[in-house]
């Protein structure tokens, strides 16, 4: 205990400016008048989001604003002061002091809110900084707790780099006291442990970097404009009526540009080319706009056991995530980036503590976006230095998986929609389900294909996908509830199912033989109960 | 504070674990298949009465067609309420728990089954949940939460009230929960 922490002790003695610093906030005190900006974007955000239950309040208004003109000033005035007024009184009431290792924040107007967090107990520093923030040179500074969400704290506005200087005293504190925790246990390894990574903690060593193109090819590979359409289906029909009017109004008569009867079918194909690229291209716009503005300036870097993200265009994000906290690797290739040889990695964090109003929630997990096989290699490695992700045999499921889904539930469905489709005299829309029918089919059997499992000693990988293919591969100790699922036919042909829980989220292996599930789940059931690990 | 350094490799052979296959399952409180046919009889029941007076009152006679929704609502409730008493009765039986040292395991379903084994490792923290009913015959429902969120929350139901508490104690009494939980 003692040679470490006071490695530690004067690692942070060292920055004997922040402890100055840190003093001079012992009380109460409220932020830069600066944060009155934020908490205007933040209403306004509130608003723009909650406009849908607005509208018909509006819609009711838009009538009476037409017949009484002259209320459009008192009301947009009211409008207005009923913002300022809210967003001075969040600042006023904003309040925080660093007090004995704890941060407190009081906040709120009406419904107050205090919290009080000790140091040590947090898990995770965020530094946000929006872009209204950028001039001044403050950020936020987002604190998270591995228990609930209600436990979170973010101060609004700080500066730089008394935010910098705040983040690192935290994670100071943290580690502090994991290590009084292990000490007891065993001092020797653990000083010359904390000794290698005082040394190391000095210099912050970059991983990856991500350049504007790297970006682009993002941006097209992880285009989701397939499901945004697949949404747009039904109102395809409209869609296309008014385009046909559209181009009437410019003197074009599509119809007949269309009229598929006495063309060749070269051309045929020519327009529908055409025409889906002239679909498809504002939305990949909008997409490489997308990845621009949230990966622009990425880096990826290392410090000790930290992993830090830091990425963004106009908000700029930082995440900050140590080794520890790493819950599962992901491997991503989606049909494009196979061709494209690219991937996109993910380094996943526990997401239980996850609130849909937090926007940086997404943020928690750490994303490499778009790179190479050789530096998605590298970086799992560097990560997990014994894992054999990319050159383990990879175990596939059952051809049952095919049977089930093909033979018992996609063909009968198939079978009966033809024949009610037969019996009703609409034998003609068999053209439209038949193909649907074909392609579901290939989905089934690609995903039959991908799905593989393996383990060793460490790790339990797996392998899925469509055309694409992920990996997965995460520590057997960081199960956190383990499942066996088997269903009366499976148990007839001996196999099963199995489900392993982690923080990061749930992992199905489907249709294994049933010795082979149960040798899985066991190995993980005592992994996680003899080596007593902690999961962060 | 682990790494993957400190992470210790030896081999044991399979056969060696403890196995999930050989657990010792334990029937929940006879009294929770019971309620839970007495709930789905009362309740169709209940349903059915209220459609009933409605249909038979004569204080606002129904129009022709509003009579034929209310008797085919009525049809539907009685079919419905069938299903769910047969479904409780083959259920029921087949819901099994299982203490080891370590861990929690909870056998349940009828064509799907399925087997949820929780370790007290992982366990963060530990609710008994009692409705009106649980309480007037003595059971409570076991809730265990993990670090895998809400959608995973492992819960064993029907247990005899003292049971529950026991095993409630056991968990908490576990010193790998008060460690690293």
């Amino acid at each position: 205990m003692d040679k470490s922490t006071q490695a530690i002790n004067s690692d942070v003695e060292s920055t004997n400016q922040s402890v100055e610093i840190l003093q001079s906030t012992k009380d109460w005190q409220r932020i830069s008048p600066i944060a009155i900006l934020y908490f205007l974007a933040k209403f306004v955000a509130g608003l723009l989001s909650n406009i849908v239950y607005l509208l018909p309040t509006l819609y009711i208004g838009y009538d009476n604003f037409i017949a009484h003109p002259h209320l459009w000033l008192p009301v947009g005035l009211g409008v207005i002061s009923l913002i300022v007024i809210s967003t001075f009184l969040s600042f006023y009431f904003f309040q925080y002091r660093l007090h004995q290792d704890h941060i407190e924040i009081r906040s709120g107007v009406i419904s107050k809110k205090h919290v009080n967090l000790p140091f040590a107990k947090i898990q995770n520093v965020k530094l946000e900084q929006p872009v209204y923030y950028r001039p001044f040179d403050f950020t936020c500074l987002q604190l998270d707790t591995a228990g609930s969400s209600k436990q979170e704290a973010k101060v609004v506005a700080l500066r730089v780099d008394f935010a910098e200087q705040l983040k690192k005293e935290i994670l100071a504190q943290h580690k502090l006291a994991s290590y009084t925790e292990i000490s007891s246990a065993d001092e020797a390894i653990n000083s010359t442990i904390s000794n290698a990574q005082t040394n190391e903690q000095i210099t912050e060593r970059i991983l990856n970097t991500r350049s504007l193109s790297d970006l682009v090819i993002h941006g097209l590979t992880n285009n989701r404009i397939w499901i945004f359409l697949g949404g747009l289906a039904p109102f395809f029909d409209d869609f296309g009526r008014y385009i046909v009017d559209f181009f009437q109004g410019l003197g074009i008569d599509l119809e007949k540009f269309l009229t598929f009867a006495d063309k060749p079918m070269w051309q045929i194909g020519l327009y529908a080319l055409t025409l889906t690229f002239i679909i498809l291209l504002p939305f990949t716009l909008f997409s490489i706009a997308g990845s621009i503005i949230t990966f622009y300036n990425y880096t990826l870097s290392k410090v000790g056991d930290r992993y830090i993200r830091r990425s963004g265009l106009l908000t700029k994000y930082e995440v900050t995530m140590r080794l520890a906290r790493l819950q599962m690797v992901v491997r991503q290739q989606d049909w494009l980036d196979v061709i494209l040889k690219r991937i996109n990695l993910k380094f996943e964090q526990s997401n239980s503590a996850l609130n849909q109003y937090q926007a940086g929630a997404q943020n928690n997990r750490i994303i490499v976006p778009s790179i190479n096989p050789d530096e998605c290699l590298a970086l799992i490695n560097d990560v997990y230095p014994d894992n054999k992700m990319m050159s383990i045999d990879y175990q596939s499921i059952s051809k049952r998986f095919l049977l089930r889904n093909l033979g018992y539930i996609l063909t009968p469905i198939f079978i009966s929609i033809s024949i009610f489709f037969i019996t009703v005299d609409k034998a003609n829309l068999l053209m439209a389900v038949t193909p649907a029918y074909l392609f579901i089919s290939l989905l089934i059997y690609m995903r039959w294909l991908r799905w593989g499992y393996a383990t060793d000693n460490d790790f339990i990988y797996i392998r899925k996908g469509f055309f694409g293919v992920d990996y997965t591969c995460f520590p057997i100790f960081k199960t956190q509830q383990a499942q066996f699922k088997q269903s009366w036919f499976q148990k007839r042909h001996q196999l099963s199912s199995l489900r392993i829980v982690l923080a990061a989220g749930a992992q199905d292996i489907p249709f294994i033989k049933q010795e082979n599930a149960y040798q899985l789940l066991d190995k993980a059931l005592y992994q996680v109960e003899s080596s007593r690990k902690s999961w962060m | 504070m682990q790494g993957i350094e400190s992470f210790s490799n030896t081999t044991i052979p399979s056969t060696d674990l403890p196995q999930l296959e050989q657990l010792n399952f334990e029937a929940l409180s006879p009294s929770y298949a019971k309620s839970n046919r007495y709930i789905s009889l009362f309740s169709t029941l209940f349903i059915v009465a209220v459609l009933l007076i409605i249909q038979l009152q004569h204080f606002l006679p129904l129009s022709t067609t509003a009579n034929n929704v209310v008797s085919f609502f009525i049809g539907a409730t009685v079919f419905v309420g069938f299903i769910s008493t047969i479904y409780f009765i083959l259920a029921d039986k087949r819901k099994f728990y299982a203490l080891r040292e370590q861990d929690l395991s909870y056998r349940s379903g009828v064509i799907f089954r399925k087997t949820v084994s929780q370790p007290m490792l992982r366990i963060q923290h530990v609710e008994l949940q009692r409705g009106p009913i649980d309480r007037k015959i003595g059971l409570a429902k076991l809730q265990v939460f993990s670090a895998g969120g809400a959608m995973h929350t492992f819960e064993i139901p029907g247990l005899p009230v003292e049971k529950a508490e026991s095993i409630r104690q056991f968990i908490l009494d576990h010193k790998d929960v008060n460690h690293y939980g």
